[in-house]
């Protein structure tokens, strides 16, 4: 391989990434207000998109820059609004949101309300924003938007599919079809099998096994577990049958040097009475001796000890630290989906449509989600000390496994292995913690169903992006991702337009044929990966600390003002870029090159010379 | 180090173990005769009441030794108390209070704790001890790793830093020292300076609260009575420390016994200007292009050299009025403002000097029904701008007073200063509501704001007058903070350094009252009179800067270290640039008093080359193309801005064009130019509380709970420095067309090993292999092993483990925080110094843009 040709491709990689964040894409930009789009199309339409419905009176009641006046456009994906300007300079208002985003539709006014602007349609988003259109009473323009936007916004409450399958099928008929994404398919991210071979699984301890493959055993897990070896299929059987939803303690990540684990389960089948199963005791007891680093064994109950025990009277509970032989059992103080919902309600108060500044700090704190972050972080640092400075094996669960444990499994897996600090690493992270071991995605989000007030629905996933964000500002470095990566998985965790994050588990996905029937978010993140990279991770350090352990303090946790405040342009946070950084980079990279070739020619020169020695010999 | 313990210092030998009941006293009468010219001082060194005997054998064995763990002292300095105790980190670490593992917790160090004349000392008796466990190759110097102050050890404090002293009562019979060092509120006790307070029981622990955000904490062993008889060595330190922290006057500060000669070194040449005589004015004038103003020297002005009449004014030596108005009417137009303080002229903004900028005192409150004398100043004023036209910013009605800026900041200080892990977290739990119950960052707030406005004032080319009571608190702030945005030069080092010189030593903010240098004993209410003069308006000013920085990271060539530093220099009563209200304190003193001036800006004082460089924004550009963030202008302009000399000395002041004249020329026919500011390169912050932060590192810096190892801005900043380093050592490697010292990323990027070297090389590699150190230019360098390509493990997880470039674990308060161990420091000075080298080239080849 020639290298010069090698360190040109490794060059231009760079240099093209070094620009990635001044196009910033359609998702995130910040106000929603775009330029330079060409008038006759709007926008451009993705694969599958259809009109829908197009209206050219119509006011949108911006709450920065008051009612404009413009044409609303809805598909079968978006929402997307364009105003006149007045002056030929001015820039034009656009809203564009895509119709998974929307949580929540509704008239206002009626045929005799009076007033400006009175008369219309509200739209509440999933996002942390409100829209608002006016119509005219005269023009009967209301009733078409609004029956088009309920029918494609909630397809699944009016017998359609969601986008995604559309978007899928369209694209899959398109001119060369999947492969045109550069050839890359995001549904292949994940292979659960060599995710556990990178751990070291199989080994002397624990075993993959395919018992669940018809989800048979429990049907929110996913068809590979890795569980001890001394464990049977008939045991583990048995052992699920103790725990909440059959969701058994199987293992999410080994270190592969001290082979301390991280399993997750759900609660016990304690009961009021604290029954006893001595298989489950039993296989605590394996997981501890998988470990030879250690004799005792470490519960992490994500609960407040008072949820904890308070699930004992529906049947659940926890591991008595008398009946379990050499574990101790921690609470974690993480409250349910419910609090957490209603903290993100009072965070959007406080930022949008816009904030007091003077009550700014106050307001914050007053919604309690910086301390709700805190508890999650404080957890996965508790979580990371165990398995890494005590080489302790730990067993993460809440009650019924999904929620918190996932937050919790995920976060200290990412602070233990910097393999999901990376792109793709990532992405095996989310695939494995979250969608293969049953985060309830449809319910917590509720695509396409307009139930908005679900009591099922809840932040929970976007919780741990936030807690990544807040590890990721501590450690600037250590992430090959970048802030626009994160909020970019968020914008599609609503959107709709890819499967990812369809379906409650892996048996409904692959009862749905997701892998065939929609697009993966990663293959469209995957396909132009550098606007998602960060300049700070550098190739040549492999990113600083091995282990990292953020400081879970309100002190040093922050509201993350680029996701929750994005919508309103005076509250933008500051940008400073990393343009500094990209420059000394492309300096140092230019210099390489220039040194490259001189080393090649004189190279050249000696080996014309005497062809038997060569000097630095490229690989080969 | 230049301060050796030597001479000055010659009690320190004769204290052996068994006199050591005659230790300090043999010190008094050492050195008696030198202080005989201020006996007051000597007054407070008489024999203290309480016994000073260290009983060493009713300590445990091991701790007997603690005589020697002696404090160095510098010329002059000299011990008044000494007892053996026991120093807590500020909290103890989360875990412990949280979490069962209480094998995590540290251990208190066990030491020998001093109060001398000008500093609070522990020495660990440990440090000799410490040198063995498990370091076996690393025997790298920690001390790389932060600050270190040549005046000061890490456990060491000067009294002038100590605001306030609690102290722990004894809790009963049972509780350990160890723990009343943990002891919450009900027993602590805030010890007021001068009263003689009853202390009832002994003193278990003493918390020390610092001006700059520290909290040590020291614990003391309770002896059995029976051996040692009465002495209780909470009691012995707590009231030399009352008695010394909390001077009277500005003479009892150890800078006046602190003979030691001061010659100006580095200073000469560098930069920085002073503001000391006419020149400096003249030359901010022309440098402005500021033509309609005059500089006045008060040695100049007969009535001002009228002993009978020079007391009815309190102008500084030098000040700049409208040359439309002669010094005779000025000065009769003056007295009627506060502190003589009618219109000075601080500094002019446009092509031609257009706009000016300044300060003013309000009325005396006695000729406040008469706005007469307000009006024809102001008037004056107008005529000198361009167009005639004049902005008053009245700053009282707007700011907070210094008082408001003194609970601010008090009510900050105990936010970033809780005593317990207990206090941490009820403190965490509702955090940004205390925050903002503080102010401390409205206040901010409204700093930026109004210096903004006044910065946009002056871009409209109108005259801007900042009016404040006496002119010369929050105008300081707002003055500077004007400057600082329209003003690329004072974002360099030496202007920085000059504008602070300018705005508020030249122009006199009362430092010594406003930082609590002294005590003053006036009769009656005298803490009222004290609180109500104390404030911490620099601090605030330094905050606003650090917001800047935040917002602006490429503008500034200093880092938050600089900053953070400079508030510490505030309390290093050896530097007299802090140390005084104006300038006749300062010259009295140096006259009467004898005190060697002695510029802070003069950094190698202080410190080494070493930490001189964390000074140094790896950031910062020496111009920039075109506008960037939110300042706004069109095109670069090519005559970019010389690097400051304060930062390092090896390159001399280049014969480059300037934008500020050389020190030493004056041409008066350059009165007549333009002014050299460039106009395109102001900035505009953003100034919500929404977009501010709080300043981590000189806030936090004691609380190791908080501090992210690994993390932080350090980390980015090093990151920086590296990219630095490696383009620095490719173009050397270029300049030279040698190609066997490549940096390390080079091999990295193109994907090929690093080569072996040539046969002559290979053989010192064999040995190099076995002991990875080797000597560059007699430095030690650590070379690393050889990059791991054949069996990079499937998970990733091994390649830093194998010796890939690893420069992790900075703490995020560094250069301050707890230092770490391990390999980093080697490769860290390099990295240091090979980007220092870039950052301060002149000519740097980041401006070439032709290398390929």
């Amino acid at each position: 391989m020639d290298p010069s040709l090698s360190l040109a491709d490794k060059l231009a990689s760079k240099t093209a990434s070094s620009n990635s964040l001044d196009s910033s894409s359609k998702s995130s930009s910040g106000g929603g207000i775009e330029n330079g789009v060409l008038r006759d199309t709007p926008f451009a339409y993705l694969d599958g998109e259809e009109d829908q419905d197009q209206k050219n009176d119509v006011t949108y009641v911006c709450p920065y820059r008051g009612p404009v006046f413009g044409a609303l456009t809805i598909t079968n994906y978006r929402l997307y609004f364009r105003s006149l300007p007045l002056r030929d300079q001015e820039l034009p208002v656009v809203v564009d949101v895509p119709l998974g985003v929307i949580a929540r539709v509704e008239k206002i006014g009626g045929a005799t309300s009076r007033g400006e602007n009175s008369y219309g349609i509200e739209i509440f988003c999933k996002d942390m924003r409100n829209l608002r259109f006016a119509h005219k009473q005269q023009n009967h323009s209301r009733r078409t938007v609004f029956e088009k936007l309920q029918a494609n916004a909630f397809p699944l409450s009016y017998s359609g599919r969601l986008f995604a399958f559309a978007h899928a099928a369209a694209r899959a008929t398109g001119a060369a079809g999947a492969t045109a994404a550069g050839g890359w398919d995001g549904w292949a991210v994940y292979e659960p099998l060599a995710e556990l071979r990178r751990l070291g699984v199989p080994n002397d301890m624990w075993r993959a096994t395919k018992l669940n493959e018809s989800y048979g055993i429990c049907d929110s897990y996913p068809a590979v577990w890795a569980v001890p070896k001394a464990a049977s299929d008939d045991f583990l059987r048995r052992v699920a049958q103790f725990r909440s939803r059959c969701r058994l303690p199987v293992l999410s990540w080994m270190n592969p040097r001290t082979q301390a684990t991280i399993t997750r389960c759900s609660q016990p089948l304690v009961g009021v009475s604290g029954k006893r199963n001595a298989d489950d005791e039993t296989y605590l007891s394996y997981i501890m001796e998988a470990n030879a680093q250690s004799d005792k064994l470490t519960i992490m109950d994500a609960r407040p000890s008072a949820n904890a025990i308070a699930n004992k009277a529906k049947g659940g509970g926890y591991e008595s630290e008398d009946a379990y032989k050499n574990v101790e059992i921690n609470f974690l103080d993480i409250h349910n989906i419910h609090v957490m919902r209603e903290s993100l309600r009072k965070v959007k108060e406080a930022c949008y449509p816009t904030t007091d500044d003077s009550k700014w700090q106050t307001a914050i704190d007053s919604t309690l989600w910086l301390k709700h972050i805190r508890c999650v972080l404080a957890g996965a640092v508790r979580i990371v000390d165990k398995v890494e400075t005590m080489s302790t094996s730990v067993v993460v669960h809440c009650s019924d496994g999904w929620d918190r444990t996932a937050q919790l499994t995920a976060l200290s897996m990412l602070l233990l292995d910097p393999h999901y600090r990376t792109v793709r690493g990532f992405e095996v992270l989310i695939e494995k913690e979250w969608l293969s071991f049953g985060h309830k995605f449809q319910q917590r989000i509720g695509h396409g169903d307009n139930k908005h007030s679900d009591a099922d629905r809840s932040p929970v996933f976007l919780q741990f992006i936030d807690s990544v964000w807040q590890v990721s500002q501590q450690f600037s470095n250590a992430f090959e991702f970048n802030e626009h990566f994160l909020i970019t998985i968020v914008d599609h965790l609503y959107s709709c337009r890819f499967g990812t994050f369809l379906c409650n588990t892996e048996a409904e996905r692959v009862a749905e044929d997701l892998k065939h029937k929609t697009t993966s978010l990663w293959t469209h993140i995957n396909s132009s990966l550098d606007q998602y990279l960060n300049p700070l991770f550098p190739s040549f350090t492999h990113g600083a600390e091995l282990v990292l352990r953020p400081i879970a303090s309100v002190r040093a946790v922050r509201l993350w003002k680029g996701l929750y405040c994005r919508w309103n342009p005076g509250l933008c946070a500051l940008q400073h870029g990393c343009q500094r950084t990209r420059e000394l980079l492309s300096k140092q990279d230019q210099l390489f090159k220039h040194v490259n070739e001189l080393r090649l020619k004189s190279n050249n020169r000696s080996n014309n010379m005497q062809t038997t020695t060569r000097l630095a010999s490229p690989m080969h | 180090m230049a301060t050796g313990s030597g001479n000055g210092s010659g009690g320190s030998s004769s204290g052996t173990a068994s006199t050591n009941h005659h230790h300090n006293n043999h010190h008094l009468s050492i050195d008696m005769p030198e202080h005989r010219k201020r006996n007051t001082f000597t007054s407070y060194v008489a024999p203290l009441p309480g016994d000073l005997r260290l009983n060493e054998w009713s300590l445990p064995s091991d701790q007997r030794d603690v005589h020697l763990a002696k404090p160095r002292l510098l010329l002059g300095e000299q011990i008044v108390a000494s007892a053996p105790a026991y120093m807590y980190s500020p909290i103890d670490p989360m875990e412990s209070a949280t979490s069962s593992s209480n094998l995590l917790h540290k251990e208190a160090i066990f030491g020998l704790l001093s109060v001398t004349n000008f500093k609070l000392a522990f020495v660990p008796l440990q440090m000799a001890r410490q040198a063995a466990p498990n370091s076996s190759a690393s025997a790298a110097p920690l001390s790389d790793l932060y600050q270190e102050n040549t005046y000061l050890g890490r456990n060491e404090i000067t009294l002038n830093n100590i605001d306030q002293i609690y102290t722990v009562a004894e809790l009963g019979r049972a509780a350990s020292a160890l723990q009343a060092a943990r002891m919450t509120s009900s027993r602590r006790k805030k010890l007021e300076p001068f009263k003689q307070q009853t202390i009832n029981g002994r003193i278990a622990a003493l918390h020390i609260v610092c001006k700059n955000f520290r909290l040590l904490k020291f614990a003391f062993q309770q002896q059995d009575s029976k051996l040692s008889g009465a002495s209780d060595y909470g009691k012995l330190i707590a009231s030399a420390l009352n008695r010394f922290a909390y001077p009277t006057r500005h003479d009892l500060s150890f800078a006046y016994a602190h003979r030691e000669a001061y010659y100006y070194s580095s200073l000469g040449v560098s930069g920085v200007s002073m503001y000391q005589t006419k020149n400096d004015w003249a030359r901010e004038l022309i440098r402005c292009g500021a033509s309609e103003w005059q500089v006045v020297s008060s040695a100049n002005v007969p009535l001002l050299q009228n002993p009978l009449q020079a007391g009815k004014y309190t102008v500084p030596p030098h000040f700049v009025i409208p040359k439309c108005c002669s010094i005779e009417r000025y000065l009769d137009l003056s007295r009627a403002f506060c502190d003589s303080r009618a219109a000075f002229w601080v500094y002019s903004y446009g092509s031609s000097g257009a706009a000016s900028l300044v300060r003013l005192a309000e009325l005396q409150p006695a000729a406040q029904q008469d706005t007469k004398v307000e009006n024809i100043m102001l008037e004056l004023v107008r005529k000198c701008d361009e167009r005639k036209q004049l902005k008053l910013l009245q700053l009282t009605d707007r700011l907070p007073s210094i008082q408001d800026v003194q609970r601010a900041y008090q009510k900050l200080r105990r936010l970033c200063t809780p005593e317990t892990p207990e206090k941490f977290m009820l403190q965490d739990d509702k955090y940004l509501g205390l925050l903002e119950k503080t102010n401390w960052l409205f206040y901010v707030s409204l700093c930026l704001r109004f210096s903004s406005e006044a910065a946009a004032t002056l871009r409209s080319s109108i005259t801007c007058v900042l009016q404040e009571s006496n002119g010369r608190d929050l105008c300081c702030v707002i003055s500077s903070l004007t400057q600082l945005q329209l003003d690329p030069y004072f974002r360099s080092i030496d202007g920085f350094q000059s504008l602070i010189q300018k705005e508020w030593i030249a122009l006199e903010h009362p430092f010594q009252r406003r930082l609590g240098h002294v005590y003053p004993l006036s009769a009656g209410a005298n803490d009222q009179f004290h609180d109500s003069e104390q404030s911490p308006v620099f601090l605030l000013f330094l905050d606003c800067v650090w917001q800047l920085l935040q917002q602006f990271p490429d503008e500034f060539e200093f880092t938050q270290t600089y900053l953070t530093t400079l508030w510490d220099s505030c309390f290093m009563p050896i530097f007299d640039t802090f140390q005084f209200d104006n300038h006749a304190q300062r010259a009295r003193a140096a006259k009467d008093g004898q005190l060697v001036l002695r510029p802070v800006w003069d950094w190698s004082e202080q410190f080494s080359d070493k930490d001189k460089m964390f000074f140094s924004n790896p950031l910062y550009q020496r111009q920039r193309a075109s506008d960037m963030g939110s300042s706004g202008g069109t095109g670069g302009n090519p005559s970019g801005l010389r690097r400051s000399l304060a930062v390092g000395h090896k390159h001399a002041a280049s014969s480059a064009v300037t934008s500020t004249p050389s020190r030493y020329t004056i041409n008066p026919q350059l009165f007549a130019t333009q002014s050299t500011v460039p106009q395109d390169r102001f900035l505009m912050p953003a100034h919500r509380i929404f977009d501010l932060a709080v300043w981590d590192q000189c806030y936090y810096r004691w609380l190791p709970v908080l501090d992210i190892r690994g993390g932080g801005q350090p980390q980015i900043d090093l990151f920086h420095r590296l990219l630095l380093s490696n383009i620095a050592k490719v173009q050397r490697c270029l300049d030279l067309q040698n190609f066997d010292e490549l940096p390390d990323a080079y091999y990295e990027a193109i994907g090929e090993a690093k080569p072996k070297r040539s046969p002559i090389a290979a053989t010192e590699e064999a040995v190099a292999d076995q002991e990875p150190i080797e000597y560059v230019d007699g430095v030690e360098r650590r070379r690393k092993s050889m990059p791991p390509p054949p069996s990079t493990p499937a998970n990733g997880l091994h390649t830093a483990v194998n010796g890939q470039l690893q420069l992790s674990s900075l703490s995020s308060f560094f250069p301050f925080g707890n230092p770490i161990a391990g390999d980093a420091p080697h490769q860290l000075y390099d990295i240091l110094s090979s980007s220092n080298e870039l950052l301060l080239e002149t000519s740097s080849i980041l401006d070439k843009s032709s290398i390929v």
